[in-house]
């Protein structure tokens, strides 16, 4: 190799080293409950850093957990609430995107600027109300008020996203369409929406992660029996059975595998998805 | 300033190899054009010459030392980049500045250098504006600026004018030929152009697929092309091939059949050449006119007149389905679909083998 | 827009607000302003009333702030907990957005390899839930477990470890770096990627000006990157004002020990909602709420037009 390399090669060493440790920083604390939720108690605590082994695996926390609280109830809590609200987002959210980006009117800009004040003003702010109003719908305790709140909170964000995304469809596309004396309801859906695929995955993400993992409105709309979503029915349980090692890692370990399954298989999409649209 | 020398340069990435053995040299003062399609590795050569890419083999040599493990700073050059690539946060002044802070050049002097470049350069009112307030004429003069500030030993282009349009390009062509001779550098230029090649070029570089296919001057490739991709390259509207085989070859003489009535005898030295053998013609559009009149005649059917004022160019399809293009003055009467007849003298031709290789000509007919 | 599209507009009666532009906004619309916004004005507007003891709605005005501010009872824990925000807050930008640019800035060089699965994992804290990551650092630092104490000893430094999140001086500082060591994913993405979009050749052109790499970062490719580092900025302010699950999930709505942990977001869940010995006081919780709103709108605007106004002088 040529010796003009040598200094750049020396300065690789060096960065190769930082970004390992920090990934070790990053990642060791998961690994390490995944990796003692399957052993007994008690090599967890002489041996906390040995993966588990003929003598040490002993999977009584998870059949505790599975046994004293209905893990797949509130994981299915969660999975309505996440891919509902997801949906809703993803339609309104297309639907105002287009219009806002599509068509001038009068008042556009006032309507674009009202919808874009929600990315930077936390919708809990207003939960005293939404309380109130939830309470006298009488949707306390229910999935759907979960659902309307967060799908309120995720537009926003979704019409930014999508609506830059749009922008950046070729004008011809909907010219020709409309030479063809197509209705704008047609044009919106058959020629728009299977153009935005593409987006859907970075709004996906930027709206079911925060759902998924969020307390707050669980905890205050919803939070009777029946009704807990995974992170909030993992708090509580976490919460009762503090002294129980083996039970509290193995509950951590079921509420954090589905989502790094699905990370690690959407990464890629994920990656370019932020660095697409972050340029702002 | 300086001479280059690049002896026997290949460079690859991972597997592929991009150059496969460059070898030529730039004498001081000359201004070397690097032209070529797309791909052909040009772009590669000038970055390896800044020290932008390392040399995976062979030895380059600036100024009688060899560079290869020199960075870029040091080797004594500077480039004008295609996208001009000026620092949007800096003003004119810091952006021409900047590189003398490195050369710990000291302040007076490198504010001296930067207001002298920018009076040739016709900067001066703009050195407070920052790039995204100047025009691309005037972004381009700062690139130029930034490297001129520099007193490098050797000036590299990247293909510093694709990015203007067609008027702009022609004065600005013209501004770095004038500032070539006013600095008497060293220059290296890229191009895949081959009118800026013929032009602004002492010498030129034609490359193709990582490999270089002649170097000479301008007028030198364009009369004596030694293989038919710069024959093709060189010369705007492209020369005309024709396909056609040898008859007769003995010692001094050739003779061909192209298609046409009867074979023609050519002024090439037949040495090595077969009957039967496969060659190519050559005929430059310029030499190839209307009518009957000269040694080589050629027949078809007019598909295309394109009159540009001072000229006219006539498409003809000949009946075996090739295209020629000549050209004819610009009041001509050529009417589609009809036959017609054009022309050469035969000391106009150009001969090449199947490799593509050219023939030599006869000493006494070298055209003119 | 074309003259087709407005052609469109216009000829479906001659209304300024053509029928299918209504439809397409209206869903949204109406979702958003019926839970996000109506809430956030009837909140002010709750603010300025009282209940008193049979549950009779009185209005006072601006009452409730004064009382906030100025009486002991609620104003104690109201300055600890926007004082302790304020801690959280700067921890997040020193550290958070430092190590975010350290991380962008190795992530972008190019050529390196494995630069995805690095990605990859450094993002993957950001993608866990605030439960997990507060019970799973309460394990590692737990003096129980003796992990951390195990760990600093193989360094020589075991007498360093305490019992951190459980004592007063060091909780909030404790809470604030795992805050941090779980977000700093998003900064680190966001900057990443306004590294990568600086064109290269800007760097080869700095490069054979002589600019040593170092340089080259601080002189070219950061500057490029403020506006970035400004939206970094923003969105921290806003999260870390709004922030609540990590403290909830760590240390209970008491925020202990002793309220050492306690910042604006637990306060306003107390406030209105009870927590064991207190109870629940809508309009005062509303009142708490307004002020939030007004300290991230101070935010908010002071970015707007102070920061972002600067960059866009600064660079195109």
């Amino acid at each position: 190799m040529p010796m003009v390399n040598r200094r750049l090669n020396v300065n690789r060493i060096a960065v190769h080293a930082a970004l390992i440790f920090y990934t070790l920083i990053a990642t060791f604390p998961i690994a390490l409950v995944l990796i003692n939720s399957m052993k007994s108690r008690n090599a967890i605590f002489s041996n906390p850093l040995s993966l588990p082994g003929p003598g040490t695996f002993d999977p009584v926390g998870y059949t505790q957990v599975l046994e004293k609280a209905d893990f797949g109830l509130y994981f299915g809590n969660s999975l309505i609430v996440t891919v509902v609200s997801l949906a809703a987002v993803l339609i309104a959210g297309a639907m105002a995107a287009w219009a806002l980006g599509e068509y001038r009117f009068k008042g556009n800009t006032i309507v674009a600027l009202y919808m874009a004040i929600g990315i930077m003003v936390p919708i809990r702010l207003g939960t005293v109300s939404i309380l109130k109003m939830v309470v006298g719908m009488g949707l306390i305790n229910t999935l759907t008020a979960l659902i309307l709140v967060y799908t309120a909170m995720g537009l926003p964000l979704a019409i930014l996203i999508l609506g830059e995304f749009m922008a950046q469809i070729p004008r011809d596309l909907r010219e020709a369409a409309r030479c063809d004396g197509v209705s704008e309801y047609r044009i919106f859906t058959e020629v728009i929406l299977p153009l935005i695929r593409p987006a859907v995955a970075t709004v996906a993400v930027f709206t079911m992660v925060p759902i998924w993992n969020d307390l707050w409105f669980p905890l205050i709309l919803a939070s009777g029996d029946g009704k807990q979503t995974v992170t909030l029915g993992a708090q509580q349980f976490i919460g009762q059975y503090v002294t129980n090692w083996n039970a509290v890692l193995a509950a951590l370990s079921l509420a954090i595998a589905p989502i790094l399954v699905l990370y690690i298989a959407f990464s890629r999409h994920l990656v370019r998805g932020l660095t697409m649209g972050a340029v702002k | 300033m300086a001479d280059v020398s690049l002896r026997n340069i290949k460079k690859a990435y991972g597997k592929v190899e991009v150059l496969h053995g460059i070898s030529l040299d730039v004498k001081d003062g000359e201004f070397a054009v690097f032209v070529g399609p797309s791909g052909c590795g040009k772009s590669t050569a000038l970055r390896i010459i800044a020290g932008l890419e390392e040399i995976t083999s062979g030895e380059l040599s600036i100024g009688g030392k060899v560079v290869n493990q020199v960075p870029p700073a040091e080797r004594g050059i500077a480039m004008v980049f295609q996208s001009y690539a000026l620092y949007p946060h800096m003003t004119v002044y810091k952006n021409m500045a900047f590189g003398l802070k490195f050369a710990k050049t000291n302040k007076e002097e490198a504010d001296k250098r930067v207001r002298q470049a920018a009076e040739i350069l016709q900067l001066t009112p703009y050195l407070e504006r920052k790039p995204r307030d100047l025009s691309g004429g005037q972004r381009q003069r700062v690139a130029i600026g930034r490297a001129i500030v520099r007193e490098p030993a050797v000036f590299l282009f990247d293909e510093p004018l694709s990015n203007l349009d067609a008027a702009l390009r022609i004065n600005t062509r013209i501004e770095i030929a004038k500032l070539h001779r006013a600095l008497n550098a060293t220059t290296i230029y890229v191009t895949h152009d081959q009118v800026e090649a013929m032009t602004l070029a002492s010498k030129i570089v034609v490359m193709n697929q990582g490999r270089v296919e002649q170097v000479g001057a301008p007028l030198d490739l364009y009369h004596h092309p030694q293989n038919q991709f710069v024959a093709g390259f060189i010369g705007s509207p492209k020369m005309n091939f024709v396909p056609a085989k040898v008859v007769a070859a003995e010692g001094g003489s050739l003779a061909v059949e192209f298609g046409e009535a009867r074979p023609l005898p050519i002024p090439f030295s037949g040495a090595g050449a077969q009957p039967g053998q496969s060659v190519t013609l050559g005929i430059r559009p310029e030499h190839l006119g209307e009518g009957a009149r000269h040694g080589m005649v050629l027949t078809g059917t007019v598909e295309a007149v394109e009159h540009l004022g001072e000229a006219s160019y006539v498409h003809v399809r000949r009946d075996d389905g090739t295209l020629l293009t000549a050209r004819s003055p610009g009041d001509s009467r050529a009417e589609i679909g009809s036959r017609i007849s054009v022309s050469t003298d035969v000391d106009h031709l150009h001969l090449f083998d199947a490799q593509g290789q050219a023939f030599p000509r006869h000493s006494k007919a070298d055209a003119a | 827009m074309t003259s087709i599209a407005m052609a469109a507009d216009t000829s479906v009666g001659r209304r300024k607000w053509p029928v299918h532009i209504v439809v397409f906004l209206a869903p949204a619309f109406l979702v958003y302003t019926v839970f996000s916004i109506y809430p956030l004005i009837d909140t002010i507007w709750l603010s300025l009333y009282t209940t008193d003891d049979t549950g009779q709605a009185h209005f006072i005005g601006l009452g409730n702030f004064v009382t906030l501010l100025t009486d002991p009872v609620w104003s104690k824990p109201f300055w600890n907990a926007l004082r302790n925000n304020l801690v959280f807050f700067a921890i997040h930008m020193v550290v958070q957005t430092s190590i975010g640019l350290a991380l962008a800035a190795l992530l972008s060089l190019p050529r390196l390899k494995g630069a995805a699965v690095y990605r990859t994992l450094l993002f993957m804290p950001t993608m866990l839930s605030v439960v997990i990551i507060g019970f799973v650092w309460q394990l590692i630092l737990s003096p129980l477990w003796g992990i951390s104490r195990s760990f600093l000893a193989t360094f020589g430094l075991g007498a360093l470890f305490a019992p951190w999140l459980g004592q007063e001086g060091t909780a909030l500082i404790t809470v604030s770096l795992i805050s941090v060591w779980q977000f700093v994913g998003i900064p680190m993405i966001l900057i990443y990627a306004a590294l990568i979009n600086i064109p290269d050749d800007l760097i080869d052109a700095a490069t054979v000006d002589g600019a040593p790499p170092f340089y080259v970062f601080w002189a070219i490719r950061l500057p490029l990157v403020y506006p970035t580092l400004g939206v970094v900025s923003i969105l921290t302010f806003v999260g870390n004002f709004n922030a609540f699950d990590l403290i909830y999930a760590m240390k209970g709505a008491q925020a202990g020990p002793n309220y050492a942990t306690d910042i604006l977001g637990t306060f306003f869940y107390r406030t209105f909602f009870g927590y064991q010995l207190q109870t629940g006081n809508p309009t005062m919780g509303a009142a708490v709420a307004t002020m939030m709103l007004f300290i991230i709108l101070v935010g908010v605007l002071f970015y707007l037009f102070g920061v972002q106004r600067k960059l866009q002088h600064h660079l195109a």
